[in-house]
Protein backbone atom coordinates (compact mmCIF):
# COMPACT_ATOMS: atom_id res chain seq x y z
CA UNK A 1 0.00 0.00 0.00
CA UNK A 2 1.66 3.76 -1.12
CA UNK A 3 2.43 5.43 2.35
CA UNK A 4 2.10 9.17 -0.16
CA UNK A 5 -0.90 11.21 0.96
CA UNK A 6 -3.36 12.48 -1.75
CA UNK A 7 -4.67 16.37 -1.44
CA UNK A 8 -8.21 14.77 0.11
CA UNK A 9 -6.27 13.61 3.01
CA UNK A 10 -3.99 16.30 3.51
CA UNK A 11 -7.55 18.50 3.64
CA UNK A 12 -9.00 16.38 5.68
CA UNK A 13 -5.93 16.56 8.29
CA UNK A 14 -6.41 19.89 8.11
CA UNK A 15 -9.97 20.32 8.78
CA UNK A 16 -8.86 17.73 12.14
CA UNK A 17 -6.31 20.15 13.15
CA UNK A 18 -8.91 23.32 13.37
CA UNK A 19 -10.75 20.61 15.21
CA UNK A 20 -8.30 20.05 17.40
CA UNK A 21 -7.95 24.08 17.94
CA UNK A 22 -4.39 23.71 18.86
CA UNK A 23 -0.88 22.83 18.63
CA UNK A 24 1.28 19.82 19.53
CA UNK A 25 4.58 18.99 20.20
CA UNK A 26 5.04 14.86 20.73
CA UNK A 27 7.80 13.94 22.96
CA UNK A 28 7.47 10.30 22.65
CA UNK A 29 7.99 8.86 19.19
CA UNK A 30 10.32 6.22 17.70
CA UNK A 31 10.04 7.14 13.51
CA UNK A 32 12.57 4.75 12.82
CA UNK A 33 11.47 1.63 13.94
CA UNK A 34 12.86 -1.52 12.09
CA UNK A 35 9.63 -3.42 13.31
CA UNK A 36 7.70 -1.74 10.99
CA UNK A 37 10.05 -2.70 8.00
CA UNK A 38 10.25 0.59 6.82
CA UNK A 39 13.72 1.72 8.49
CA UNK A 40 15.10 5.51 7.61
CA UNK A 41 12.71 5.42 4.45
CA UNK A 42 9.30 4.87 6.80
CA UNK A 43 10.53 8.55 8.76
CA UNK A 44 9.53 10.78 6.17
CA UNK A 45 5.65 9.66 5.54
CA UNK A 46 5.55 9.52 9.54
CA UNK A 47 6.54 12.59 9.88
CA UNK A 48 4.29 14.25 6.80
CA UNK A 49 1.30 12.51 8.78
CA UNK A 50 2.49 14.17 12.22
CA UNK A 51 2.22 17.57 10.46
CA UNK A 52 -1.03 16.38 9.30
CA UNK A 53 -2.43 16.08 12.49
CA UNK A 54 -0.75 19.91 13.90
CA UNK A 55 2.14 18.37 15.42
CA UNK A 56 4.87 20.97 14.97
CA UNK A 57 7.42 18.66 16.95
CA UNK A 58 8.62 15.50 17.66
CA UNK A 59 11.22 13.84 20.06
CA UNK A 60 13.01 10.85 18.09
CA UNK A 61 13.47 8.52 21.04
CA UNK A 62 15.10 5.83 18.37
CA UNK A 63 14.41 2.24 17.23
CA UNK A 64 14.61 0.80 20.99
CA UNK A 65 13.10 -3.03 19.71
CA UNK A 66 15.47 -3.82 17.09
CA UNK A 67 18.33 -5.53 19.05
CA UNK A 68 16.67 -6.66 22.24
CA UNK A 69 16.46 -5.41 25.60
CA UNK A 70 20.01 -5.31 25.74
CA UNK A 71 21.86 -3.80 22.92
CA UNK A 72 25.30 -3.34 22.56
CA UNK A 73 27.59 -0.15 22.41
CA UNK A 74 27.54 -0.59 18.69
CA UNK A 75 24.28 -1.25 18.02
CA UNK A 76 23.33 1.61 20.23
CA UNK A 77 25.91 3.54 18.32
CA UNK A 78 23.83 2.73 15.25
CA UNK A 79 20.48 3.71 16.49
CA UNK A 80 21.58 7.16 17.11
CA UNK A 81 23.32 7.77 14.10
CA UNK A 82 19.66 7.13 12.67
CA UNK A 83 18.72 9.44 15.27
CA UNK A 84 21.18 11.71 13.96
CA UNK A 85 20.30 11.67 10.29
CA UNK A 86 16.82 12.34 10.98
CA UNK A 87 16.97 15.45 13.10
CA UNK A 88 19.72 16.54 10.02
CA UNK A 89 16.96 15.82 7.62
CA UNK A 90 14.64 17.48 9.60
CA UNK A 91 15.87 20.22 12.09
CA UNK A 92 13.78 22.50 12.58
CA UNK A 93 11.07 19.45 13.49
CA UNK A 94 12.85 16.93 15.22
CA UNK A 95 14.56 16.52 18.75
CA UNK A 96 16.96 13.83 19.22
CA UNK A 97 17.25 11.77 22.66
CA UNK A 98 20.22 9.86 23.00
CA UNK A 99 19.42 5.80 23.67
CA UNK A 100 21.37 4.45 26.14
CA UNK A 101 22.24 0.89 27.65
CA UNK A 102 23.20 1.55 31.24
CA UNK A 103 24.59 -2.11 31.76
CA UNK A 104 27.19 -1.55 29.36
CA UNK A 105 29.25 0.67 31.74
CA UNK A 106 30.31 3.95 32.84
CA UNK A 107 32.88 4.85 29.70
CA UNK A 108 30.57 3.54 27.14
CA UNK A 109 27.66 5.46 28.64
CA UNK A 110 30.12 8.42 28.89
CA UNK A 111 31.16 8.19 25.40
CA UNK A 112 28.03 7.33 23.66
CA UNK A 113 26.16 10.66 25.27
CA UNK A 114 29.12 12.92 24.45
CA UNK A 115 28.81 11.90 21.08
CA UNK A 116 25.00 12.40 20.97
CA UNK A 117 25.53 16.12 22.55
CA UNK A 118 28.15 17.07 20.05
CA UNK A 119 25.11 16.54 17.52
CA UNK A 120 22.81 18.46 19.19
CA UNK A 121 20.96 15.79 20.90
CA UNK A 122 18.75 17.18 24.38
CA UNK A 123 17.97 14.44 25.63
CA UNK A 124 18.58 10.34 27.15
CA UNK A 125 16.39 7.70 26.17
CA UNK A 126 16.40 4.27 28.28
CA UNK A 127 14.23 1.45 28.01
CA UNK A 128 14.37 -1.85 29.54
CA UNK A 129 18.09 -2.91 29.94
CA UNK A 130 18.08 -2.35 33.52
CA UNK A 131 15.58 -1.74 36.34
CA UNK A 132 15.96 2.47 36.68
CA UNK A 133 16.70 2.00 40.65
CA UNK A 134 19.95 0.13 40.04
CA UNK A 135 23.38 1.06 40.41
CA UNK A 136 24.32 1.46 36.65
CA UNK A 137 21.96 4.30 36.59
CA UNK A 138 24.42 6.63 38.67
CA UNK A 139 26.65 7.49 35.02
CA UNK A 140 23.81 7.82 32.99
CA UNK A 141 22.32 10.50 35.43
CA UNK A 142 25.77 12.17 35.97
CA UNK A 143 25.64 13.09 31.96
CA UNK A 144 22.15 14.28 32.58
CA UNK A 145 22.86 16.93 35.34
CA UNK A 146 25.88 17.43 33.91
CA UNK A 147 24.92 18.13 30.11
CA UNK A 148 21.33 19.83 31.20
CA UNK A 149 19.66 16.73 29.70
CA UNK A 150 16.18 15.07 29.88
CA UNK A 151 15.94 11.83 30.51
CA UNK A 152 12.88 9.75 29.21
CA UNK A 153 12.65 6.57 31.06
CA UNK A 154 10.08 3.29 30.12
CA UNK A 155 8.18 2.55 32.89
CA UNK A 156 4.74 0.31 33.16
CA UNK A 157 3.13 -0.74 36.18
CA UNK A 158 4.62 -4.18 36.07
CA UNK A 159 2.36 -5.77 39.37
CA UNK A 160 1.27 -8.60 37.18
CA UNK A 161 4.10 -9.37 34.90
CA UNK A 162 6.99 -9.74 37.19
CA UNK A 163 10.41 -8.85 35.05
CA UNK A 164 11.10 -5.79 37.43
CA UNK A 165 14.75 -7.35 37.29
CA UNK A 166 15.24 -5.23 34.29
CA UNK A 167 11.36 -3.59 33.33
CA UNK A 168 11.04 -0.22 35.46
CA UNK A 169 7.78 0.46 37.24
CA UNK A 170 6.49 3.93 38.36
CA UNK A 171 7.96 3.64 42.04
CA UNK A 172 10.96 3.00 40.23
CA UNK A 173 10.91 6.03 38.79
CA UNK A 174 9.99 7.42 41.62
CA UNK A 175 13.43 6.24 43.23
CA UNK A 176 15.21 7.42 40.06
CA UNK A 177 13.73 10.73 40.63
CA UNK A 178 14.11 11.08 43.96
CA UNK A 179 18.02 9.88 44.21
CA UNK A 180 18.67 12.58 41.29
CA UNK A 181 16.22 15.50 42.15
CA UNK A 182 18.45 17.70 40.20
CA UNK A 183 17.39 15.90 36.62
CA UNK A 184 14.21 16.49 34.98
CA UNK A 185 12.46 13.37 34.20
CA UNK A 186 10.14 12.37 31.84
CA UNK A 187 8.29 9.04 32.85
CA UNK A 188 6.53 7.42 30.10
CA UNK A 189 3.37 5.78 29.32
CA UNK A 190 1.13 7.02 31.40
CA UNK A 191 -1.83 4.95 30.46
CA UNK A 192 1.05 1.27 31.25
CA UNK A 193 1.71 2.96 34.42
CA UNK A 194 -1.81 3.78 35.17
CA UNK A 195 -3.36 5.36 38.61
CA UNK A 196 -1.13 3.22 40.82
CA UNK A 197 2.13 5.00 38.90
CA UNK A 198 0.69 9.08 38.80
CA UNK A 199 0.30 8.02 42.74
CA UNK A 200 3.90 6.97 43.38
CA UNK A 201 5.38 10.18 41.41
CA UNK A 202 3.42 12.02 42.89
CA UNK A 203 5.85 13.50 45.43
CA UNK A 204 8.62 14.30 42.63
CA UNK A 205 8.61 17.51 41.36
CA UNK A 206 11.19 16.90 38.90
CA UNK A 207 9.14 14.46 37.20
CA UNK A 208 6.57 14.72 34.31
CA UNK A 209 4.72 11.52 32.57
CA UNK A 210 3.75 11.34 28.99
CA UNK A 211 0.22 10.65 28.37
CA UNK A 212 1.14 7.21 25.55
CA UNK A 213 0.94 3.81 26.20
CA UNK A 214 -1.36 1.18 25.44
CA UNK A 215 -5.04 1.83 24.56
CA UNK A 216 -6.70 5.32 25.12
CA UNK A 217 -8.03 4.14 28.52
CA UNK A 218 -10.91 6.39 29.75
CA UNK A 219 -9.92 8.89 32.94
CA UNK A 220 -6.27 8.45 33.32
CA UNK A 221 -5.12 12.17 32.27
CA UNK A 222 -7.60 13.90 34.18
CA UNK A 223 -6.89 11.56 37.31
CA UNK A 224 -3.20 12.52 36.39
CA UNK A 225 -3.62 16.37 36.16
CA UNK A 226 -5.49 16.20 39.24
CA UNK A 227 -2.98 14.86 41.62
CA UNK A 228 0.16 16.01 39.59
CA UNK A 229 -1.18 19.45 38.29
CA UNK A 230 -1.50 20.53 34.83
CA UNK A 231 2.01 21.26 33.78
CA UNK A 232 3.29 17.38 34.68
CA UNK A 233 1.59 15.76 32.14
CA UNK A 234 2.97 16.00 28.58
CA UNK A 235 1.50 14.50 25.53
CA UNK A 236 3.11 11.43 23.49
CA UNK A 237 1.64 9.52 21.15
CA UNK A 238 4.66 6.15 20.85
CA UNK A 239 4.56 6.07 17.17
CA UNK A 240 4.51 4.09 14.96
CA UNK A 241 3.42 1.57 17.84
CA UNK A 242 -0.01 4.18 18.19
CA UNK A 243 -1.68 6.01 16.32
CA UNK A 244 -1.13 10.14 16.25
CA UNK A 245 -5.25 10.89 15.59
CA UNK A 246 -5.93 8.87 18.57
CA UNK A 247 -2.95 10.13 21.13
CA UNK A 248 -3.99 12.85 20.64
CA UNK A 249 -7.70 12.10 20.77
CA UNK A 250 -6.59 11.45 24.58
CA UNK A 251 -6.17 14.77 25.44
CA UNK A 252 -8.53 16.41 22.78
CA UNK A 253 -11.24 14.40 24.16
CA UNK A 254 -10.71 14.39 27.92
CA UNK A 255 -13.41 16.26 30.15
CA UNK A 256 -9.96 18.89 30.44
CA UNK A 257 -10.67 22.35 29.59
CA UNK A 258 -8.88 24.12 26.96
CA UNK A 259 -5.67 25.76 28.80
CA UNK A 260 -5.35 22.60 30.29
CA UNK A 261 -5.07 20.79 27.22
CA UNK A 262 -2.46 23.13 25.66
CA UNK A 263 -0.60 22.71 28.23
CA UNK A 264 -0.36 19.03 27.79
CA UNK A 265 -0.24 19.11 23.91
CA UNK A 266 2.58 22.19 23.92
CA UNK A 267 3.59 24.46 26.49
CA UNK A 268 4.80 21.36 28.92
CA UNK A 269 6.87 20.39 26.30
CA UNK A 270 8.13 23.37 24.64
CA UNK A 271 9.23 24.64 28.27
CA UNK A 272 10.94 21.31 29.68
CA UNK A 273 13.09 21.08 25.75
CA UNK A 274 13.73 24.75 25.97
CA UNK A 275 12.42 24.71 22.47
CA UNK A 276 11.51 28.68 20.87
CA UNK B 1 -19.75 10.71 8.78
CA UNK B 2 -22.67 8.64 10.64
CA UNK B 3 -21.16 5.86 13.19
CA UNK B 4 -22.20 2.33 14.15
CA UNK B 5 -20.85 1.31 17.24
CA UNK B 6 -19.88 -2.59 17.93
CA UNK B 7 -18.65 -1.96 21.36
CA UNK B 8 -20.18 -0.22 23.82
CA UNK B 9 -21.47 -0.88 27.48
CA UNK B 10 -23.85 0.13 29.92
CA UNK B 11 -23.23 -0.29 34.18
CA UNK B 12 -20.83 0.26 36.20
CA UNK B 13 -17.09 -1.37 35.67
CA UNK B 14 -15.43 -1.80 39.38
CA UNK B 15 -12.19 -1.50 38.61
CA UNK B 16 -11.56 1.68 37.10
CA UNK B 17 -12.76 5.53 37.32
CA UNK B 18 -14.78 4.89 33.54
CA UNK B 19 -18.24 6.75 33.78
CA UNK B 20 -21.00 4.46 34.49
CA UNK B 21 -23.98 4.95 31.27
CA UNK B 22 -27.36 4.28 31.97
CA UNK B 23 -28.97 3.74 27.91
CA UNK B 24 -29.91 7.36 28.13
CA UNK B 25 -26.27 8.88 29.29
CA UNK B 26 -24.67 6.20 27.05
CA UNK B 27 -27.23 7.55 24.13
CA UNK B 28 -26.27 11.55 24.98
CA UNK B 29 -22.62 10.83 25.62
CA UNK B 30 -22.27 9.17 22.13
CA UNK B 31 -24.58 11.57 20.16
CA UNK B 32 -21.68 14.73 19.88
CA UNK B 33 -19.27 11.93 18.28
CA UNK B 34 -21.65 10.97 15.52
CA UNK B 35 -22.49 7.64 16.72
CA UNK B 36 -25.84 7.25 15.48
CA UNK B 37 -26.55 3.59 16.55
CA UNK B 38 -24.58 1.16 18.73
CA UNK B 39 -24.57 -1.93 19.82
CA UNK B 40 -24.81 -1.99 23.91
CA UNK B 41 -24.29 -4.46 26.57
CA UNK B 42 -24.86 -4.29 29.86
CA UNK B 43 -21.57 -4.68 31.86
CA UNK B 44 -23.16 -6.08 35.54
CA UNK B 45 -23.51 -9.12 33.18
CA UNK B 46 -19.74 -9.50 33.34
CA UNK B 47 -19.00 -10.14 37.13
CA UNK B 48 -22.78 -11.14 38.28
CA UNK B 49 -23.42 -15.06 38.82
CA UNK B 50 -25.87 -14.74 35.95
CA UNK B 51 -26.05 -13.00 33.28
CA UNK B 52 -30.19 -13.26 33.20
CA UNK B 53 -30.84 -9.14 35.70
CA UNK B 54 -28.99 -7.52 33.71
CA UNK B 55 -29.87 -8.54 30.02
CA UNK B 56 -33.20 -7.86 31.69
CA UNK B 57 -33.04 -4.67 32.43
CA UNK B 58 -31.07 -3.91 29.47
CA UNK B 59 -33.90 -4.83 27.49
CA UNK B 60 -36.19 -2.81 29.62
CA UNK B 61 -34.41 0.07 30.00
CA UNK B 62 -33.37 0.47 25.92
CA UNK B 63 -37.02 0.07 24.82
CA UNK B 64 -37.93 3.09 22.84
CA UNK B 65 -33.91 4.32 22.46
CA UNK B 66 -33.91 3.67 18.84
CA UNK B 67 -29.96 4.45 18.74
CA UNK B 68 -29.22 1.98 21.24
CA UNK B 69 -29.34 -2.14 19.98
CA UNK B 70 -29.34 -4.36 22.82
CA UNK B 71 -26.73 -7.26 22.62
CA UNK B 72 -27.40 -9.95 25.77
CA UNK B 73 -24.77 -11.41 27.27
CA UNK B 74 -25.38 -15.32 27.12
CA UNK B 75 -23.00 -17.64 29.49
CA UNK B 76 -22.81 -20.86 27.77
CA UNK B 77 -21.37 -22.10 31.15
CA UNK B 78 -24.42 -22.15 32.73
CA UNK B 79 -26.81 -24.73 33.00
CA UNK B 80 -29.97 -22.19 32.08
CA UNK B 81 -28.26 -20.80 28.80
CA UNK B 82 -31.35 -22.22 26.58
CA UNK B 83 -34.09 -20.69 28.63
CA UNK B 84 -31.88 -17.58 28.91
CA UNK B 85 -31.34 -16.93 25.03
CA UNK B 86 -34.96 -18.28 24.67
CA UNK B 87 -35.72 -15.28 27.12
CA UNK B 88 -33.87 -12.45 25.29
CA UNK B 89 -34.33 -13.36 21.83
CA UNK B 90 -37.78 -13.54 21.85
CA UNK B 91 -37.37 -9.33 22.11
CA UNK B 92 -37.22 -8.94 18.15
CA UNK B 93 -34.67 -6.20 18.71
CA UNK B 94 -32.37 -8.84 19.82
CA UNK B 95 -30.25 -10.18 16.63
CA UNK B 96 -26.94 -11.05 18.09
CA UNK B 97 -25.69 -12.01 21.35
CA UNK B 98 -21.71 -11.70 22.94
CA UNK B 99 -19.88 -14.04 24.96
CA UNK B 100 -17.06 -13.74 27.25
CA UNK B 101 -15.43 -16.78 27.28
CA UNK B 102 -12.22 -15.61 29.33
CA UNK B 103 -14.38 -14.03 32.45
CA UNK B 104 -16.96 -16.83 32.35
CA UNK B 105 -14.37 -19.30 32.37
CA UNK B 106 -15.07 -21.45 29.34
CA UNK B 107 -13.07 -22.12 26.12
CA UNK B 108 -14.64 -21.48 22.93
CA UNK B 109 -13.91 -25.22 21.95
CA UNK B 110 -16.06 -26.18 24.81
CA UNK B 111 -18.92 -28.59 23.82
CA UNK B 112 -21.63 -25.81 25.25
CA UNK B 113 -19.63 -23.12 23.22
CA UNK B 114 -20.49 -25.60 20.03
CA UNK B 115 -24.11 -26.16 21.16
CA UNK B 116 -24.81 -22.28 21.77
CA UNK B 117 -23.63 -21.83 17.90
CA UNK B 118 -25.85 -24.58 16.61
CA UNK B 119 -28.92 -22.75 18.23
CA UNK B 120 -27.70 -19.35 17.14
CA UNK B 121 -27.68 -20.36 13.83
CA UNK B 122 -31.25 -22.48 14.09
CA UNK B 123 -32.13 -19.11 15.39
CA UNK B 124 -30.70 -16.92 13.06
CA UNK B 125 -28.68 -14.71 15.39
CA UNK B 126 -25.36 -13.46 15.17
CA UNK B 127 -22.60 -14.07 17.88
CA UNK B 128 -19.93 -11.30 19.27
CA UNK B 129 -16.87 -13.03 20.91
CA UNK B 130 -15.89 -10.21 23.33
CA UNK B 131 -11.68 -11.39 23.10
CA UNK B 132 -11.11 -8.99 26.23
CA UNK B 133 -12.21 -5.80 28.02
CA UNK B 134 -9.21 -4.39 29.59
CA UNK B 135 -5.38 -4.81 28.10
CA UNK B 136 -4.38 -8.12 30.48
CA UNK B 137 -1.35 -5.82 31.75
CA UNK B 138 -3.91 -3.41 33.20
CA UNK B 139 -6.23 -5.95 34.98
CA UNK B 140 -7.04 -5.45 38.51
CA UNK B 141 -4.19 -7.25 40.22
CA UNK B 142 -6.75 -10.07 42.06
CA UNK B 143 -7.95 -11.01 38.71
CA UNK B 144 -5.85 -13.90 36.37
CA UNK B 145 -7.46 -13.28 32.67
CA UNK B 146 -6.38 -13.54 29.21
CA UNK B 147 -7.82 -12.52 25.98
CA UNK B 148 -9.39 -15.23 24.01
CA UNK B 149 -6.56 -17.66 22.00
CA UNK B 150 -6.60 -16.41 18.60
CA UNK B 151 -6.07 -20.46 17.93
CA UNK B 152 -9.63 -20.94 19.52
CA UNK B 153 -11.25 -18.73 17.90
CA UNK B 154 -9.49 -19.74 14.32
CA UNK B 155 -10.95 -23.50 15.30
CA UNK B 156 -14.44 -22.25 16.31
CA UNK B 157 -14.45 -20.21 13.20
CA UNK B 158 -13.74 -23.25 11.12
CA UNK B 159 -16.42 -25.49 12.75
CA UNK B 160 -18.94 -22.87 12.54
CA UNK B 161 -18.95 -21.64 8.83
CA UNK B 162 -22.22 -20.63 8.88
CA UNK B 163 -22.57 -18.88 12.24
CA UNK B 164 -21.98 -15.28 11.88
CA UNK B 165 -19.29 -13.94 13.78
CA UNK B 166 -18.13 -10.56 14.95
CA UNK B 167 -15.18 -10.52 17.30
CA UNK B 168 -14.60 -7.55 19.50
CA UNK B 169 -11.60 -6.25 21.57
CA UNK B 170 -8.63 -8.57 18.58
CA UNK B 171 -4.81 -6.87 19.03
CA UNK B 172 -3.63 -5.71 15.45
CA UNK B 173 -1.09 -9.30 15.68
CA UNK B 174 -4.38 -11.15 16.54
CA UNK B 175 -6.31 -9.57 13.56
CA UNK B 176 -3.38 -10.22 11.15
CA UNK B 177 -3.56 -14.01 12.10
CA UNK B 178 -7.22 -14.43 11.74
CA UNK B 179 -8.57 -12.16 9.12
CA UNK B 180 -6.91 -13.63 6.19
CA UNK B 181 -7.79 -17.07 7.12
CA UNK B 182 -11.62 -16.07 8.20
CA UNK B 183 -12.73 -13.61 5.45
CA UNK B 184 -16.62 -13.80 6.73
CA UNK B 185 -15.32 -13.05 10.09
CA UNK B 186 -15.83 -9.38 11.12
CA UNK B 187 -13.49 -7.48 14.26
CA UNK B 188 -13.51 -4.10 15.65
CA UNK B 189 -11.05 -1.59 15.45
CA UNK B 190 -11.48 -1.21 19.52
CA UNK B 191 -7.94 -2.99 20.37
CA UNK B 192 -6.15 -2.34 16.88
CA UNK B 193 -3.95 0.30 16.68
CA UNK B 194 -0.82 1.17 14.50
CA UNK B 195 0.11 4.51 13.15
CA UNK B 196 -2.43 5.13 10.52
CA UNK B 197 -4.13 2.29 11.74
CA UNK B 198 -6.81 1.78 9.46
CA UNK B 199 -4.21 1.89 6.14
CA UNK B 200 -1.94 -1.07 8.14
CA UNK B 201 -4.88 -2.91 9.05
CA UNK B 202 -5.96 -3.19 5.27
CA UNK B 203 -2.93 -4.70 4.60
CA UNK B 204 -4.77 -7.86 5.97
CA UNK B 205 -7.82 -7.58 6.41
CA UNK B 206 -10.24 -7.02 3.82
CA UNK B 207 -12.43 -3.44 3.95
CA UNK B 208 -15.57 -5.80 4.24
CA UNK B 209 -13.91 -7.26 7.38
CA UNK B 210 -14.07 -3.73 10.02
CA UNK B 211 -15.90 -2.26 12.23
CA UNK B 212 -16.10 0.54 14.27
CA UNK B 213 -15.93 0.05 17.77
CA UNK B 214 -15.37 2.39 20.30
CA UNK B 215 -15.29 0.41 23.45
CA UNK B 216 -17.10 3.15 25.38
CA UNK B 217 -16.82 3.85 28.45
CA UNK B 218 -13.55 1.37 28.87
CA UNK B 219 -11.89 3.92 26.19
CA UNK B 220 -12.52 7.52 24.81
CA UNK B 221 -15.00 7.88 22.63
CA UNK B 222 -12.84 10.22 20.29
CA UNK B 223 -9.45 8.80 20.53
CA UNK B 224 -11.37 5.79 19.10
CA UNK B 225 -13.32 7.34 16.83
CA UNK B 226 -10.39 9.25 15.54
CA UNK B 227 -9.01 6.04 13.93
CA UNK B 228 -11.48 6.07 11.76
CA UNK B 229 -11.99 9.84 11.42
CA UNK B 230 -8.38 10.91 10.58
CA UNK B 231 -8.05 7.62 8.56
CA UNK B 232 -6.12 8.17 5.04
CA UNK B 233 -8.86 6.20 3.09
CA UNK B 234 -11.12 6.08 0.45
CA UNK B 235 -14.09 8.03 1.88
CA UNK B 236 -15.89 4.78 0.77
CA UNK B 237 -13.94 2.11 2.53
CA UNK B 238 -14.22 4.82 5.69
CA UNK B 239 -18.57 5.12 5.32
CA UNK B 240 -18.17 0.89 5.44
CA UNK B 241 -16.09 0.91 8.20
CA UNK B 242 -17.66 3.28 10.05
CA UNK B 243 -20.91 2.07 10.05
CA UNK B 244 -22.02 0.47 6.46
CA UNK B 245 -20.50 -2.69 7.56
CA UNK B 246 -22.04 -3.37 11.13
CA UNK B 247 -25.47 -2.61 9.63
CA UNK B 248 -24.78 -5.43 6.95
CA UNK B 249 -23.95 -7.67 9.88
CA UNK B 250 -26.52 -6.53 11.95
CA UNK B 251 -29.69 -5.21 9.61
Amino acid sequence: MSLRYPSRTVAKAKRNLAEIFMRAIDVHTHPILREDRRGRTGAGPLLARARAHGIEHVVALGDVLVHGRSPTAAQIRRINDDTAWLVAQHPEFVTGFCYLNPTLGEHAVRHEVERCVARGFRGLKLEIANNARDACMRPVMAAAEHHGLVVLQHAWSMTKIRQRRYHTDPEDVATLARRFPNVRIIMAHLTGCGVRGVLAVKACANLVVDTSGAAPEEGLVEFAVEHLGANRVLYGSDVPVRDFGVALARVTGSRLDDATKRKILRENARALLRLP
Amino acid sequence: MNYFDANTWVGRWPFSFQPAHTPRTLVAHLRPHGVRRALVSPLDAVLAPSPGPANRDLLRTTRGLAALVPVPIINPGLADWREELAVVAADSRVRAVRVLPNYHSYRLRSRAMHALAAELTRRRLALIVQVRLVDERHEFHAMRLKGVPPTDLDRFLKQHPKLRVLACGLTRNELFKLAPEHPHLLADLSFVEWHDTLRDALTKASPRQLVFGSHTPFFITAASRAKVSTAAIRPRTMAAIAGGNLARFHP
